[in-house]
């Protein structure tokens, strides 16, 4: 059994996940691809499949929104939220999609990118089985959170952190760092796990990959499942977070 | 290295840039026009339902009109019916009375004729009885009557009384 390398980019003596930087860019590209698709005839009468595809994805995160809070305050925020949970689900996915490339990139390597190593393997891989990509948004989550909390509320914010006593502020710190914390672990083990289970079931022996079919079937659907789910439950509990931040009832 | 799946390096960074780009260009290209479009579509349909709203009261309205109107129009026509209804009766009253006006004068015109061509009737025997009265006289002296002949000849003169009668 081959050993998984992490490929790396070095940029001075900074290094980079060159597969998961590729694979977010795939995956970036995959989105603009699909709004693009969406808004290209964009209009206010009729609108066509793909626009009706985003008007859905827009009505379900606003009402997503607008269950949590204050419409007026989410406004703001629909951009970022809709973009999170596109970007986690086509991150999702995108680990689920075999190689389609079949080793074309050892003919056209570049050295530095070392694009022959990323694109190795029976299937390609999800940003968001890397915890650098978790840990960025949940990063991302909860920076928006004091921010907007200080933005909503001024410096009155940081007073819940001593309620009902200056003793919980030690509480609050914990559940102010388990919040980007858990959301980062959970994205991350579901789907790092998910593919995880994926190369196992197509290392099962046999002629080459033929005794998986059936179970890599299923797992793949399985799979599809819990990346719509993980990037729901990203987008929920992200909206959540700012929404306790921002409502003025304590 | 690959053994421990959580490695946290420079990654973070780029990622971060690489979604808050991703965050500004959907949100400039995509959900803004986007959410601006649902909006106006809203708008649309919020004004059409009142212009439908509006229209239908209108159109509420001109029924009303009509039927008021054709009410009004059936009430003229049956008053119209009924003056006319009233009017002829009488007229026929009138003709009625005038025929029986006029059948009375024919009837009292023909009567005075009658009475007239009786008169004249009665007069004109008269006349023709005083001329027979002299034919009879005229005969009785030319003929020399005897006796017989004389109840033959008074015989006679009854008859063409009688006769004249």
């Amino acid at each position: 059994m081959e050993k998984e390398e992490l490929v790396l980019w070095h940029l001075g003596n900074m290094t980079f996940h060159a597969k998961t930087l590729i694979m977010t860019w795939t995956a970036m590209a995959a989105i603009l691809l699909f709004c693009y698709l969406g808004v290209r005839h964009l209009t206010s009468g009729k609108p066509g499949k793909m626009q009706n595809v985003l008007e859905w994805i827009v009505d379900f995160v606003r009402s997503l929104v607008s269950d949590n809070m204050d419409s007026e305050k989410g406004r703001p925020l629909l951009g970022y939220l809709l973009t999170l949970i596109m970007f986690v689900f086509f991150s999702n996915m995108i680990g689920l999609i075999p190689n389609f490339t079949f080793n074309l990139f050892e003919h056209f390597d570049i050295e530095f990118a070392h694009l022959n190593k990323i694109f190795e393997g029976p299937s390609l891989q999800s940003p968001t089985a890397d915890i650098n990509t978790t840990a960025s948004l949940a990063l991302l989550t909860i920076i928006l959170v004091v921010s907007l909390g200080i933005k909503h509320k001024g410096l009155h914010y940081f007073h819940h952190f001593v309620e009902p006593s200056p003793v919980f502020v030690l509480i609050h710190a914990i559940d102010m760092i388990s919040k980007p914390m858990t959301l980062a672990f959970r994205l991350f083990g579901n789907i790092f796990a998910g593919e995880i289970l994926l190369k196992v079931i197509m290392m099962l022996p046999g002629i080459w990959v033929l005794p998986g079919v059936l179970p890599a079937t299923i797992w793949l659907a399985f799979s599809i499942f819990i990346g719509a789910i993980q990037s729901y439950v990203f987008t929920v509990l992200t909206t959540a977070y700012i929404s306790q931040a921002v409502s003025s009832d304590h | 290295m690959g053994g421990n799946p959580i490695q946290f390096d420079y990654t973070v960074v780029a990622t971060v840039l690489s979604f808050l780009l991703l965050v500004w260009l959907l949100s400039k290209k995509a959900w803004g026009p986007l959410m601006k479009m649902m909006d106006e579509r809203r708008d649309n349909i919020e004004s059409m339902l009142t212009k439908a709203e509006n229209e239908r009261q209108q159109a509420e309205q001109i029924k009303r009109e009509y039927q008021e109107e054709m009410r009004k129009a059936r009430q003229e026509a049956q008053e119209v019916i009924a003056k006319a209804t009233k009017v002829s009766e009488e007229r026929a009253a009138e003709i009625l009375a005038e025929s029986h006006e006029e059948a009375e004068k024919i009837k009292k015109s023909a009567l005075v004729d009658i009475e007239r061509e009786r008169d004249r009737a009665i007069s004109e025997v008269k006349a023709q009885v005083a001329d027979l009265s002299v034919l009879v006289a005229e005969k009785i002296i030319r003929q020399k009557l005897d006796m017989k002949g004389q109840g033959k000849l008074i015989e006679q003169f009854i008859q063409e009384v009688g006769d004249m009668q």
